[in-house]
């Protein structure tokens, strides 16, 4: 193993500077929204995007008490969502309508975090594809990043599928008994930031049933590590391919990142997979979690459908936006407007394939996913209940 | 000089009779190791000797074009892309004729045989692919097509019809093989020596990232070949030396990005952007590898994002399995896209973005023609192309 020399001179193995670099940060990230009791979420009816994101997302962030106490002069991390294949479309319709977090609705965001003091405003999304820029992958979608990076002040990017701009991996531990993994080794991005947000897509999945803001946390754990194309005996030089060890367990991360706790749990993609979510969340925290519901589709969370589902990809226009302190609370209320129960569990759905990753979460501590137990905010949830099975 | 367009007279077609398988086609030359045993009328034979090639033509091997088939259950073969690895000839035919300039360039090669069965429907991809390049494929019928043609069966007669509509389409546009191809970037090599196995492979992988670009031989290098550029990617061992060195240089210093070996700039650079030191030189910039490049594949990658995915003169969504190849007219005012699908079936429905604005486009295929129209998009206007089969040409007019 290579020795890695530290700042003091002290020298280390490989291991010990990765578990060593994260320290300095873990005190920051404690999410003090995570103990407001009962939750906030806010959802609020948004029909298009462009200009008519900026003022409802701004009342939303309102009704959740104003987020100047969370972001002002904070580094704020805000994790969106770009599904890969990059240059794929559904039908002649942009990623942005379909599967990814459409750039409207992070520019308003970003917009309003900078108003409301944000110091500094990183966008990331690690790519299963490459490890070009972050703004490049926007340009290969066909989206100009110009228009999120001039929508305030100090406005980043970062593609952190691997190292990025970062020199090291950073380990983040799960805080509790872990289910599958007791810590991941992540991108720089992740630890150096006092905030983070989740940017997610109001969308299904394959496995999990849904593909919320939870689901795309999943998306911060490098490629180079936990990828297809993963080293076994150090993290990948390029990053290349899905995380499908996570759904399958079909091998462990590449040295030295931590391994399964136990490696002869089930393998069982709907079984590892929701539990995989909550020990991201409990390693790497939510302060904010937001989806875009203004625009998506139906069925898949990529441009094609599992064989034998029985269901297309519908383009739909549900024209919700929905924001929380908790990720947890979020994603259920998220649940609830797709016409889904919070509160069901497997085989019930969304979850046929899947534990549900709403109950694991919660059993985890992360929040709760009754909505009695939850204080929402903005249009009557009935109001913009949007079926998502019901598209036919 | 009559344009030839070869066929490799097949050794089932026993008699004259099957010559009223080419009359009212394009077809104009007939291919073979002996002249057929009777009058060919207006047909030209080529007698076919790999030893001795035909005077004044430019003989490439090829490939059938084609996404490999899988080797395991349900999975493409994977390239260096991470996507199905494709068979394509676009990287051969561009280097022949940049290595032999003004000659026309024929592809020899067959279907695959042994126990891989070639649907007929694919020789007019084929057929397509070498045309759309500005080459021609020496069409070769696999035995079973011959035969099918020489018992008039549908499906070989309806095989036929498509690789003769495929012919038609491009014989119907002859002002398309005056175009340039369409780029901002230009290859410089010798394409030989040292820098032959690099060069000549990033000039093969380029198509599949969409990334267009312009060939030129050390040895050609002029100012106007540069003309239009934004940037210059020169693939040898060594740093450019006398006259190149001076051309490449005017490049850089006039505003262009230099992409070079180690050696062209030294001191501190004024950025390092993925590994590389980018010094200034006058009002533009040279760009120096960390290293020796040794991977065609890395090295494409590196030149597309310090040109940057914002200057691809096109963009196409939904075209994994694709190669495009765009060609115009020195004002860009009009051009086409050579659309090739490698993929079996329909493609999904195919989008093209420009970077420059035009005001209409219509598609071909070899079913028919339609017009198309812009519609806004994030970075400019795009153009919905929709579905095809496996080739597609897009001209666009401003």
């Amino acid at each position: 193993m290579k020795p890695h020399a530290m700042d003091s001179g002290r020298v280390l193995t490989r291991r010990q500077a990765i578990a060593a670099a994260a320290g300095p940060y873990l005190a920051a990230v404690a999410p003090s929204a995570l103990a407001s009791s009962p939750p906030l979420v806010s959802a609020a009816r948004c029909a298009s995007y462009g200009e008519a994101v900026m003022p409802v997302l701004r009342k939303m962030f309102e009704q959740l008490g104003g987020i100047g106490s969370l972001v002002a002069g904070k580094t704020v991390a805000v994790k969106i969502n770009m599904e890969s294949p990059l240059r794929e479309r559904t039908g002649f319709r942009p990623a942005w309508y379909s599967r990814w977090t459409h750039p409207d609705v992070i520019r308003a965001a970003v917009a309003l975090f900078a108003e409301a003091g944000a110091k500094r405003i990183r966008i990331l999304e690690s790519s299963c594809e490459d490890d070009h820029p972050l703004e490049e992958n926007f340009i290969l979608g066909g989206w100009d990043p110009d228009k999120i990076l001039k929508a305030a002040p100090n406005v980043e990017m970062e593609n952190t599928a691997g190292l990025g701009y970062g020199k090291r991996y950073h380990r983040i531990e799960v805080k509790g008994k872990p289910y599958i993994y007791p810590g991941f080794d992540v991108n720089h991005s992740y630890v150096e930031c006092d905030v983070m947000v989740s940017m997610a897509k109001l969308k299904e999945h394959r496995i999990l049933g849904l593909a919320l803001t939870m689901e795309n946390m999943l998306g911060i754990t490098p490629v180079t590590i936990y990828g297809e194309s993963a080293g076994y005996e150090e993290p990948a030089l390029r990053p290349y391919g899905r995380r499908t060890m996570f759904e399958t367990g079909y091998r462990q991360p590449s040295e030295p990142s931590p391994k399964e706790v136990d490696p002869h749990s089930p393998r069982d993609p709907g079984y590892r997979l929701p539990r995989v979510i909550a020990d991201v969340l409990r390693a790497r925290p939510v302060h904010l979690a937001i989806l875009d519901g203004i625009e998506t589709q139906t069925a898949s969370e990529t441009v094609t459908v599992e064989p034998g589902l029985g269901r297309k990809i519908r383009l739909v226009q549900p024209g919700v936006l929905i924001a929380g302190l908790n990720p947890v609370a979020t994603d259920a209320v998220g649940a609830a407007v797709m016409g889904f129960d919070p509160l069901a569990d497997r085989p019930k759905p969304p979850f046929e394939r899947a534990d549900s990753f709403l109950r694991l979460a919660e059993e985890a501590g992360l929040g709760p996913r009754d909505l009695s137990k939850i204080a929402l905010r903005g249009d009557p949830l009935k109001d913009l209940r949007f079926s998502f099975r019901e598209q036919l | 000089m009559k344009e030839l367009i070869p066929f490799r007279w097949p050794k089932e077609w026993t008699d004259a009779s099957y010559l009223r398988w080419l009359k009212g086609t394009p077809i104009n030359c007939l291919v073979g190791e002996h002249a057929p045993p009777f009058p060919l009328g207006d047909y030209e034979f080529v007698k076919w000797d790999p030893a001795q090639p035909p005077a004044g033509v430019t003989i490439r091997e090829g490939v059938w074009p084609r996404v490999l088939p899988a080797s395991k259950k349900d999975a493409a073969e994977a390239g260096a892309t991470g996507a199905a690895w494709v068979d394509s000839n676009a990287g051969v035919i561009r280097l022949a004729q940049t290595l032999e300039p003004g000659k026309p360039v024929w592809l020899d090669y067959t279907a695959p045989g042994g126990n891989e069965i070639v649907p007929l429907d694919r020789f007019a991809r084929a057929v397509a692919e070498a045309q759309a390049y500005g080459a021609h494929w020496i069409i070769t019928l696999s035995p079973a097509f011959s035969v099918g043609l020489a018992k008039e069966s549908q499906e070989a007669a309806a095989a036929w019809k498509r690789i003769v509509a495929a012919l038609n389409l491009f014989q119907a546009h002859p002002e398309w093989k005056s175009y340039e191809p369409a780029a901002v970037l230009t290859v410089v090599s010798s394409f030989e020596g040292e820098a032959e196995l690099l060069s000549q492979e990033f000039v093969k992988l380029v198509p599949r990232r969409h990334l267009a670009c312009r060939i030129v031989r050390t040895q050609d290098l002029s100012e106007s070949s540069l003309r239009g550029q934004k940037a210059v990617v020169y693939i040898d061992a060594q740093p450019p030396e006398g006259e190149v060195r001076k051309k490449l240089m005017a490049f850089a210093e006039g505003g262009g990005l230099l992409i070079a070996p180690q050696g062209l700039a030294g001191g501190e650079p004024a950025e390092v952007k993925i590994g590389y030191r980018i010094y200034r030189a006058g009002k533009g910039r040279i760009a120096a590898p960390p290293e020796a490049w040794y991977d065609p594949y890395l090295l494409m990658g590196e030149v597309h994002q310090l040109l940057s995915h914002r200057e691809d003169v096109v963009r196409v969504w939904n075209g994994p399995d694709m190669n495009s190849h765009f060609v115009a007219t020195p004002s860009q005012d009009r051009g086409v896209v050579h659309l090739i699908h490698y993929g079996s079936g329909l493609t999904p429905p195919v989008t093209l973005g420009f970077q420059r604005r035009y005001r209409s486009a219509r598609v071909l295929t070899l079913e028919g023609a339609r017009t198309i129209q812009p519609f806004p998009g994030g970075l400019g206007e795009e153009f919905p192309v929709g579905e095809f089969a496996s080739y597609a040409a897009v001209e666009v007019m401003s």
